[in-house]
């Protein structure tokens, strides 16, 4: 078992169930290579987010094992950066704060690192989300695409070893959206932290994953699991264009058809 | 940013001086030593030794912040507890529910019974004031803010007192700076009656004992620097608010 080291981010036999013990998440095994990106895609209530909470570490209880490179997810080793949907700003901070913030509790022995390193820092990152000149504002003076630019860059700010994002573009417009995904998986590209991507939008699913995992509802099957590499291999820019797009499409649209 | 105050600052010496001509058109219908006109409050205001009035206005003031200091370090503990702990606010809501339509004034004879006439009972009273205010506004506060404002640091292995720092007390903070300015006014009429009794320092003591001398313009000298105390907290406030919640607008 030499691969266990670098073998990802390995869910095993998770369950999650409310406390009145109905199921929150049916049975889910994943292997999610290291420096992977998968789209999961579900209808609601088919624990779409509740997966990423348990990952998060936000969950009191679950069964099963969830483990990356062989060791829990939860280990002090192992950073989550996470992307709500509701960007999950600190409306009291600054942009330029919230993301120090993040920096100093997600690595604390780089106190050492002076201020001036980690402001040099923090605008790297959000010249990357093309937000530079909004570090001092206060994100309830943001629009929600400037928001969300501010959740990501936190988020890969953090270099995180596991990057969850739970429906991140979806209260946005559809054009804020599209200029988001594209500054996303630009910035994943340069920063492939193994990264799932929970969306609602079977368009986005299939542009940002290497692999669909189209859930499905009532927690009694496990997930349908598509194989997307050929429409990944491309450039952002064709992708929408491309055959393997359409084609990509119209299966996951079979599924749902099927069983949701 | 200047300009932007002047209208407001002219706006509140205007209604000063008209607070000061009616004043004066009493004085002149009464004609009688009790109301005494401006002029010559201000007179008796100006002739007070600086000393005097320091040693007085600054009795007052620390009274008064060590009152709310106190009120605020033991609502903000028990406010927390309450508003983070479904367990301890079941046990402490009917304490408080209990307690607080007690009117706290009434409490002030237990208090100088308990603790004497001195410092502590004064103090003590103040904070009495201002303590179950303080411990609703910051449970609610506390209770006020999404569970999810917590998720991305707690997903990052934020400790709780950097929860505490960074979320809780912040969320919380534009509650507390409120209820501080509505009781500040009963704390500071509370004040007053405390420094009735056992004391030589302070303005209660001091509009009280020009009453007693019936030495008028000082008595009604001594009530306008208690509500310049007054207005000064006041401003405090305003100025920690400014400070402190300029991410709401």
């Amino acid at each position: 078992m030499s691969s266990l080291k670098n073998s990802g981010l390995r869910i095993n036999n998770l369950h999650v169930a409310y406390e009145k013990g109905q199921l929150a998440l049916g049975e889910m095994n994943l292997t999610l290579p290291e420096h992977g990106i998968y789209t999961v895609i579900g209808p609601s209530g088919s624990g779409k987010s509740t997966l990423l909470r348990a990952i998060a570490g936000l969950l009191p209880g679950y069964e099963g094992e969830l483990l990356f490179n062989g060791r829990s997810v939860h280990d002090k080793e192992t950073l989550i950066g996470l992307v709500p949907q509701n960007y999950g700003l600190l409306p009291w901070k600054t942009v330029r704060d919230n993301i120090r913030i993040a920096m100093k509790i997600a690595r604390p022995g780089s106190g050492s690192t002076n201020r001036q390193e980690q402001d040099v820092q923090i605008l790297h990152w959000l010249e990357s989300m093309g937000i530079a000149g909004l570090a001092g504002r206060f994100p309830l003076s943001l629009s929600g695409g400037q928001q969300q630019r501010v959740a990501i860059a936190r988020a890969f700010a953090i270099l995180p070893t596991i990057l969850l994002l739970d429906e991140p573009f979806s209260a946005l417009d559809a054009i804020t959206r599209e200029g988001l995904q594209q500054i996303f998986i630009d910035n994943w590209q340069a920063h492939p932290a193994t990264t799932l991507f929970v969306t609602h939008d079977i368009e986005e699913a299939i542009l940002l994953g290497q692999k669909i995992i189209v859930m499905l509802p009532g927690q009694q099957e496990p997930p349908e699991i598509l194989d997307n590499s050929a429409v990944f291999a491309m450039k952002h820019v064709d992708k929408r264009e491309s055959d393997e797009y359409f084609e990509q499409s119209k299966r996951i649209r079979k599924v749902m058809m099927e069983k949701w | 940013m200047k300009k932007r105050h002047l209208p407001h600052l002219l706006r509140l010496l205007f209604v000063f001086a008209g607070m000061n001509v009616i004043w004066y058109i009493a004085y002149l219908l009464m004609n009688h030593s009790i109301l005494p006109s401006p002029g010559a409050v201000y007179e008796a205001m100006f002739q007070l030794g600086a000393r005097d009035v320091a040693l007085n206005v600054g009795y007052s003031l620390l009274r008064i912040f060590e009152g709310v200091l106190l009120a605020l370090l033991l609502g903000l503990m028990v406010g927390l507890l309450m508003g983070r702990s479904p367990l301890w606010n079941r046990l402490l809501d009917p304490v408080v529910y209990l307690t607080y339509p007690i009117p706290k004034i009434a409490l002030l004879p237990v208090v100088m019974l308990f603790f004497g006439l001195g410092e502590t009972s004064k103090v003590l009273m103040i904070m009495l004031i201002l303590l179950f205010q303080v411990i609703i506004s910051v449970r609610d506060g506390v209770k006020a803010i999404p569970e999810s404002t917590y998720d991305v640091l707690t997903s990052i292995g934020a400790s709780s007192m950097q929860k505490f720092w960074n979320v809780t007390l912040p969320g919380a903070l534009s509650v507390i700076l409120s209820t501080i300015r509505i009781s500040l006014g009963t704390a500071i009429s509370v004040l007053f009656f405390t420094e009735i009794y056992g004391t030589e320092h302070g303005m209660g003591f001091f509009i009280m004992d020009a009453w007693l001398r019936l030495d008028y313009p000082e008595m009604y000298a001594g009530i306008m620097l208690f509500s310049l105390v007054g207005f000064v907290l006041f401003l405090l406030v305003d100025l920690l608010d400014y400070r402190f919640m300029k991410w709401r607008r």
